[in-house]
């Protein structure tokens, strides 16, 4: 893992995460109109679609993340220092 | 990581910032000239023009190409798009990623080199840094240099230029989505609403972050199609090359001096092919997935070989099949099954939206009630019927019901007239004799036709619901 230079660790969580938010947005709110579905709520439809596109974001973030935390040699684990 | 994760956090954090700076080496890419370099800022031009024009041209009283988000319709040239067309945007998604493979198929990253945003936004923040900070050496020397007034105003120049012409690519981007009139209007006296404020700043910092910053990164840790490109390519694609044949062993000589004397061969280990590559290879190592096929090492070394009174092309667009002196196939099947395949979808796209019906019927039943007997004795089912004009004139539609035998329709309304882009509901009744029913459950048919154009009609299928047939 060390080998693996930062910046590309950052976008391997940042970025892949990105592209399916970008997809889900698209696919639920063709679905589903927020003017609809948010109808109690004074939001415009352009902030719906951000803050649903952030949240959407959010998920594979922390998705991405579990799986870089878990593809960690399971050595490392037990001896944290060697795989510095 | 590891290990730093059980440091305190200021060590964590000088770690993270060290490995960043100690693995990457910034590249400063030398400037070139050439028939690719010419080719690759005529499509720089092209397309950044492109960019920057297309959302201000007006198309019949609206905006050219607006994906207006907040009205749900997506407008290009006279054509007004709904989410319900969705189809379509997938049908283009799919033409695109068959050019891919066949222009790949055909020359590898033609996309990388000339089309893709990334290298058209890396080639002008490239430009305004030559521009302001100098050649390749000036630039060198400059990041070399210790910290004095001149270098921090020159710097900050820099950046000051890279962030205005961000935020102006990312005012374009929103307005793609918003009018970007009116956008512009408002970012002069300052009122922007608060999520295009935010989207434009967003996609400017993205802007700034990914052609200033990070540049060749992108390609080397973002990019999927630099992974699997090697899929498409095969011994008879058209690929950047260095001839080794040819120019092995490199090494230093006069002009004049015959190689072959020296044991060398063409290639005179300049290192000029290295200095002008973006993602800071060596060509001569092979093909390597960085490589973004942008051609500039070509140009370089046509360069230096003309200056050696050498041949040009030691460097050179070839296949491996030439390489190894075999002979080439372009047209081959692979070719061919692409090119047909992405002829064939798409016309099929284009036909779809060019004969695309602008006009939709959603058929709702109510759910309360299944059905009611009437006074006569016959069945009644209630109906709401969503009307969408998705054309850009007023029509007025006829509707008929049919499928079942003796159905007679009633409807609240004399006409449906429906203005452009609009929706209308239209509460319908269906009656139906008894005897006409041979199932619980039978299809009943929803006809919509315009009344004043040709060829304008919809049908659309719902249930009709009545009791158990006593025969």
């Amino acid at each position: 893992m060390s080998e693996i230079p930062v910046t590309q660790r950052i976008v391997a969580i940042l970025w892949p995460s990105f592209i399916t938010a970008g997809i889900a947005t698209i696919l639920f709110f063709t679905a589903f109109d927020p003017d609809v579905l948010f109808i109690d709520y004074d939001i415009s439809r352009l902030g719906a679609y951000s803050i649903g596109f952030f949240i959407f974001w959010l998920f594979g973030v922390v998705t991405c993340m579990a799986t870089c935390y878990f593809l960690r040699p399971c050595q490392s684990v037990n001896k944290p220092d060697e795989l510095a | 990581m590891t290990a730093s994760s059980q440091k305190p956090t200021s060590d964590v954090a000088d770690d993270i910032e060290q490995s960043l700076y100690a693995k990457r080496e910034k590249i400063y890419p030398r400037q070139v000239h050439g028939v690719f370099a010419a080719l690759r800022t005529t499509g720089v031009m092209a397309l950044l023009g492109m960019y920057y024009i297309i959302p201000w041209l007006q198309w019949d009283g609206h905006q050219m190409v607006l994906f207006d988000l907040p009205a749900r319709k997506f407008y290009i040239l006279g054509m007004v798009f709904w989410p319900q067309d969705f189809f379509y945007l997938a049908l283009l998604l799919i033409v695109a990623a068959l050019s891919l493979f066949f222009f790949t198929a055909l020359a590898g990253r033609l996309w990388c080199g000339f089309a893709c945003p990334q290298t058209v936004w890396t080639e002008a923040f490239l430009w305004i840094e030559r521009k302001i900070e100098g050649t390749r050496p000036q630039q060198i020397k400059l990041d070399k240099a210790p910290w004095t007034f001149n270098k921090y105003k020159i710097k900050l120049t820099k950046h000051f230029i890279w962030i205005v012409f961000s935020l102006f690519t990312g005012l374009t981007f929103v307005g793609y989505f918003s009018p970007i009139q009116q956008l512009a209007a408002s970012s002069i006296n300052f009122s922007l609403g608060p999520w295009e404020l935010f989207w434009i700043i967003f996609y400017g910092f993205a802007t700034y972050g990914n052609a200033g910053w990070l540049r060749e990164q992108v390609c080397m840790y973002m990019c999927p199609y630099a992974r699997f490109q090697s899929a498409m390519i095969d011994s008879d694609t058209l690929i950047i090359s260095y001839d080794a044949a040819r120019g092995d062993t490199c090494g230093p000589r006069k002009k004049g001096v015959d190689p072959k004397e020296k044991g060398l061969g063409d290639c005179i280990d300049c290192t000029i092919c290295v200095q002008v590559c973006p993602t800071g290879i060596d060509i001569r190592d092979g093909l390597q997935y960085q490589c973004i096929g942008c051609a500039a090492c070509i140009d370089a070394c046509d360069d230096v070989m003309d200056k050696m009174d050498y041949a040009k092309g030691l460097i050179r667009y070839t296949t491996e099949n030439m390489l190894h002196g075999k002979k080439e196939h372009f047209l081959r099947p692979r070719i061919f099954v692409y090119a047909v395949i992405l002829v064939a979808i798409t016309a099929g796209t284009f036909y779809a939206i060019f004969t695309r019906m602008p006009l939709a019927l959603d058929v709702i039943r109510d759910r309360n009630t299944l059905f009611r007997e009437t006074n006569e004795g016959l069945i009644e089912n209630v109906y709401i019927l969503k009307v969408m004009n998705m054309d850009q004139k007023q029509h007025d539609y006829s509707l008929s019901v049919s499928g079942i035998e003796g159905a007679t329709m009633y409807m609240d309304r004399v006409d449906i007239e429906v203005e452009p882009g609009e929706v209308i509901e239209v509460p319908v009744r269906v009656q139906v004799d008894p005897d006409a029913l041979v199932r619980r459950s039978s299809e009943v048919l929803f006809n919509l036709i315009a009344t004043d154009v040709d060829n304008l009609y919809v049908t659309e299928d719902a249930r009709f619901i009545g009791p158990v047939p006593s025969r």
